[in-house]
């Protein structure tokens, strides 16, 4: 799968290899200590975000239907 | 305004059908969407995990409809906010477009529990609020969408059981390669 951003494809990837990972072998497994995948989360963020603005998605706060929104806004 | 809504059971457990979830694209009966990224991820104080998701799609449309949309854009985008809950078993997934937004608001919300009877199998709930903007056939085009809504759901649960099958073969392949090797292996050492 491609990255909204062509250059992010590869890090996206990477990204998303340890995060099924862990997703699946720890977190459903009720293991959520440590995402080992902040740093490579870091470098794919940092380009998908420059991808963003130089396609002018107009990504912003959005009022969603469901209650988990404000749940997710209240948690830290 | 139309709200479409349906309820569909998957023969898999729960943890199945979410890792299936979050790896859905690309899969061959949503060929449109052509782009996933994901914008921030976050777990909350109760472990709960927070997805905030940039899905790119691409619906072909002629170079005709573009210019009656008055749109140059190729691509339409959907955000997505999903939330995963590893004790509770529940996932919640909520999207709407954010572009053609002058035009049709499509907002979906789709939750993934276990089935209360039968642990091996999951429920899915799924609506969508759909609002057609500014035109005197909306309410035509809403139910127009609502059946396209309706048979796209038919296809992401599809794709989930396309994803399923790829994710147990390779399993299976992994599983025949470790198995192939611990005979051989035997064998070699019982040479000696």
């Amino acid at each position: 799968m491609n990255s909204v951003g062509e250059a992010c494809t590869e890090l996206k990837r990477e990204y998303d290899q340890c995060f099924n990972r862990w997703f699946a072998e720890k977190f459903l497994k009720g293991d959520s200590a440590g995402d080992p995948c902040g740093q490579l989360f870091k470098r794919y963020q940092l380009c998908v975000q420059k991808a963003i603005k130089e396609k002018d998605i107009p990504i912003e706060g959005l009022e969603f239907m469901g209650p988990s929104k404000g749940k997710a806004e209240n948690s830290s | 305004m139309k709200i479409w809504s349906s309820e569909h059971v998957f023969g898999h457990p729960w943890d199945t059908v979410i890792k299936a979830a979050m790896r859905k694209y690309p899969n061959p009966m949503n060929p449109c969407v052509v782009g996933v990224d994901v914008l921030d991820r976050s777990l909350d104080k109760q472990g709960r995990l927070h997805s905030h998701r940039l899905l790119s799609t691409e619906w072909g449309l002629p170079a005709i409809v573009k210019a009656i949309l008055g749109t140059s854009r190729t691509l339409t985008y959907i955000e997505e906010h999903s939330v995963v809950d590893p004790v509770e078993k529940k996932m919640e997934l909520c999207s709407t477009n954010i572009t053609l937004t002058n035009l049709v608001s499509v907002d979906e919300r789709l939750v993934y529990t276990p089935h209360p009877e039968n642990p091996e199998k999951t429920v899915l709930t799924q609506e969508a609020i759909i609002t057609v903007k500014g035109i005197s056939l909306s309410s035509y085009l809403e139910s127009l969408m609502a059946n396209t809504i309706s048979s796209n759901a038919r296809k992401g649960r599809d794709a989930l059981e396309w994803v399923i099958s790829k994710l147990n073969t390779e399993l299976e392949e992994l599983k025949s390669t470790r198995d192939g090797i611990k005979p051989a292996m035997a064998a070699a050492s019982t040479e000696k």
